[in-house]
C-alpha cells in the first residue's frame, strides 16, 4: 500500500534552553491510504504535535515528512495550501464558526479552496446528509449537540476530498452513545470517500476501531 | 461564499454599529469644526469686502487696521484726502471695536462700526427705517449734540425705535441694515464715527483706521506701498487686510481647535484599529482555525479588511450625512465646503483603513495551533 503520509526523523523542540521540551522526538512514522491509525498515550506524550507536523500546522525542527508521495518543504511551499489541499481537520472542541450554519461550515472549507457557491452548496448538502444532518442544514451551532456539531465537524473536514483526516480527541467531549455512533459514522465514511483517517485518542474502548494503534510516550512512538 | 464577512459583521452587530457610529460622531466633529473655521473666515471677510475700500491705513506701530488705535490726524486725513492714486475726498475713518450692548434687557455681544455717513465702511441705505444722523463738524471738536442713533443688523430682530444701552447710554434704533454677520455671528451695529467715539473711546479722537479708494487706473498694491514708505502711516490692500484678519479673528483664535481637528482624525484611526484589534484578539481562534483548515493568510485578510472598509465606508458617509444636517441646524453659521468635505471623507477613510490595516495584519499572525486548544 501507498503511504498517504510518512515522516522520517520528526523532531519537534518547544522553548530554549534549560526551558526546552522535545515534544516529538526523532519519530518515524508511516500512515498509508484508507487506514485508520489511532495515536494514543498520556496527556503530555507529543501526539497533538506530532499530527500539528504531520498536518502542516507545525513545521518540524528536524527531519522530513511526505504527504501524498511528495516531500514537503516550509521554506519553498506554501503549507496552507497542502492543509486545503490535502489535508482535513477535526478538532476536538468542534471550532464551527458560530455565525454560520451547519451547511455554511462545511461551504467555508471550499470556499477556502475557491469552490464554486452552486457546487459548494450541493457537496455541503450532500456530506451533511451522509452524517445525518438533513434536517439541520440551517441550524448553528448553538443550536446543535455536541455530537452533531462534531458530525459537521467531520463533514467539514470532508469536503475538500483530503487524502487524509486528523481528528484531535474527537469524542472527547461527547457521551459514549455519542461516541459509539460518531465512530460507526468514521467507520462509514471512511468506507465512503476512502479516506485515511488518524485519531488522538484517550479512549481505549475506541482501539478495537482501529486498524492500527500508535502508542507514544515522551515524544517517541514506543509500539505500533 | 462573497457574504461570509457580512455574516460575521451581522453576528457581531453591535461592536460593528457603535465602531461605524464612533467614525461618524468623529467625521461630523472634524467636518463642523472645519465649517465652522470657514464660516469665521467668509464672515470675517464679508464685512471688509463690502466696505469697498482698496486700501486700509493706520498709524505706524498701532498693530494694523482691525487691531490697534490710530489718532485721527487732520493733516493725515487732508494728506489721504487728496493723496497720490487715491480718490479724492474717498478717505473716511473707522471705528471697528467689539461691545457688549445690552439689547432687550440682555448683554449681547456685537460689534460697533464707526463711519461717516456717506462715506466708505458701512451700509450706504437700509432695508428698513433710516440711516442714523451725520456728525456736523469734520474735526474732533468743537461737541457735536448729534442723537445717539443706530442702524441695526436685521438678523439682531430688533423694531424701530426700539433702544438698546450702549456704555450705559440709551441707543435708539433707527434703521435695519441688510444682514453682515462679523466673525461667530456677531451682529454690527453701525452709527456715526463720533457718537461711536463718544460711546467706545472715551469720547478721544480715536479710530481703528482709515479706508480710502485708489484710482480706477492704479494698481492698490504700488499705491499702497507707496503710502507705506511714508513712516507714519502703515497701509495695507484689500489682500494684505483680509489675510490680517483672518489671521487675527480666525486663525491664531483657532490655532487649538485646528490641533483639535488633526487629533479627532487620529481618535477615528485609533478607533477603527483598537475595535479591529480587540475583534481580532476575540476572534484568535476563530482565525486559527480558518487557517488551520487551509485559509491563506490572503483569505484571512481579505475577510478582516473588506469588514475595515465597510465600516469605514459606512461610518464616513454618515459623517458627511450627519455633519450638514448639524451644519444646517446649528446656532453659528457653518460652511462646510463640499471639496473639502470629499477631502476629510477621503483622508478619514485612509485613517480608517490604514489602521484597520495594521491590526488585520497583526491577526494574520496567528498561529494555526491554536485551533488544537481552548473554544472559540
Amino acid at each position: 500500500m501507498a503511504a498517504i503520509v510518512e515522516g522520517n526523523g520528526l523532531t519537534k523542540t518547544f522553548g530554549t534552553g534549560d526551558a526546552s521540551v522535545v515534544a516529538v522526538d526523532s519519530v518515524d512514522i508511516r500512515i498509508e491510504e484508507s487506514e485508520l491509525v489511532m495515536l494514543m498515550g498520556d496527556s503530555g506524550c507529543g501526539k497533538t504535535t506530532l499530527i500539528s507536523l504531520l498536518g502542516c500546522i507545525l513545521t518540524p525542527d528536524d527531519g522530513d515528512l511526505q504527504i501524498d508521495g511528495k516531500p514537503i518543504n516550509a521554506e519553498v511551499q506554501d503549507l496552507s495550501v497542502i492543509r486545503r489541499e490535502k489535508i482535513g481537520f477535526v478538532f476536538q472542541l468542534f471550532h464551527l464558526l458560530p455565525y454560520l450554519t451547519a451547511l455554511e461550515n462545511v461551504m467555508v472549507a471550499m470556499d477556502i479552496a475557491r469552490t464554486k457557491t452552486a457546487e459548494a452548496e450541493n457537496r455541503a448538502t450532500e456530506l451533511l446528509t451522509q452524517v445525518g444532518l438533513s434536517e439541520r442544514l440551517h441550524h448553528r451551532p448553538a443550536q446543535l449537540s455536541g455530537g452533531e456539531k462534531q458530525r459537521v465537524s467531520f463533514a467539514r473536514a470532508l469536503a475538500n476530498r483530503p487524502k487524509i483526516i486528523f481528528a484531535d480527541e474527537p469524542t472527547a467531549n461527547l457521551d459514549s452513545r455519542q461516541s459509539d455512533n460518531l465512530m460507526n459514522l468514521i467507520q462509514e465514511l471512511r468506507q465512503e470517500h476512502q479516506t485515511t483517517i488518524a485519531i488522538v485518542t484517550h479512549h481505549e474502548g475506541l482501539k478495537e476501531n482501529a486498524d492500527r494503534v500508535i502508542q507514544m510516550k515522551d515524544g517517541r512512538i514506543v509500539a505500533t | 461564499m462573497k457574504t461570509l464577512f457580512l455574516k460575521d459583521m451581522r453576528y457581531r452587530q453591535a461592536r460593528v454599529i457603535l465602531t461605524a457610529l464612533g467614525i461618524t460622531v468623529l467625521i461630523s466633529l472634524i467636518l463642523l469644526l472645519g465649517g465652522i473655521m470657514n464660516g469665521m473666515r467668509i464672515q470675517a471677510r464679508q464685512y471688509v469686502e463690502s466696505t469697498g475700500a482698496d486700501v486700509w491705513i493706520s498709524a505706524e506701530g498701532s498693530g494694523g487696521a482691525f487691531i490697534g488705535f490710530s489718532m485721527v490726524v487732520e493733516e493725515y486725513m487732508a494728506f489721504l484726502n487728496s493723496g497720490p492714486g487715491l480718490v479724492p475726498d474717498s478717505a473716511s475713518p473707522l471705528v471697528f471695536a467689539q461691545a457688549r450692548p445690552t439689547v432687550r434687557g440682555k448683554s449681547t455681544k456685537a460689534i460697533v462700526v464707526g463711519y461717516k455717513l456717506g462715506q466708505l465702511g458701512g451700509p450706504k441705505s437700509v432695508l428698513e427705517g433710516r440711516m442714523f444722523t451725520r456728525s456736523n463738524f469734520e474735526d474732533y471738536r468743537p461737541e457735536d449734540p448729534i442723537p445717539y442713533e443706530v442702524v441695526v443688523d436685521e438678523k439682531m430682530g430688533l423694531e424701530i425705535g426700539e433702544q438698546i444701552t450702549l456704555s450705559n447710554e440709551k441707543v435708539r434704533v433707527v434703521g435695519k441694515a441688510k444682514s453682515l454677520m462679523f466673525v461667530l455671528d456677531t451682529p454690527l451695529l453701525f452709527m456715526d464715527v463720533r457718537i461711536a467715539q463718544k460711546l467706545l473711546l472715551g469720547n478721544t479722537p480715536h479710530v481703528n483706521m482709515m479706508i480710502a479708494q485708489t484710482n480706477k487706473s492704479d494698481q492698490p498694491a504700488q499705491i499702497a506701498a507707496d503710502l507705506d514708505a511714508l513712516e507714519t502711516i502703515e497701509v495695507r490692500t484689500l489682500k494684505q487686510t483680509l489675510r490680517d484678519i483672518i489671521a487675527y479673528y480666525v486663525d491664531e483664535p483657532m490655532k487649538a481647535v485646528q490641533f483639535l481637528r488633526v487629533m479627532l482624525w487620529l481618535a477615528a484611526g485609533i478607533l477603527v484599529g483598537m475595535i479591529t484589534y480587540v475583534t481580532m484578539l476575540e476572534k484568535t481562534q476563530e482565525i486559527g482555525v480558518l487557517k488551520a483548515i487551509g485559509g491563506s493568510n490572503g483569505y484571512v485578510m481579505s475577510l478582516l479588511l473588506k469588514q475595515v472598509v465597510l465600516i469605514s465606508t459606512v461610518g464616513v458617509l454618515l459623517g458627511l450625512i450627519l455633519s450638514y444636517v448639524f451644519a444646517a441646524a446649528a446656532p453659528i453659521f457653518v460652511a462646510i465646503h463640499f471639496v473639502e468635505s470629499i477631502i476629510v471623507a477621503c483622508i478619514s477613510f485612509i485613517v480608517c483603513c490604514g489602521s484597520g490595516y495594521l491590526a488585520a495584519r497583526k491577526a494574520i499572525t496567528v498561529d494555526p495551533m491554536i485551533a488544537f486548544r481552548g473554544e472559540i
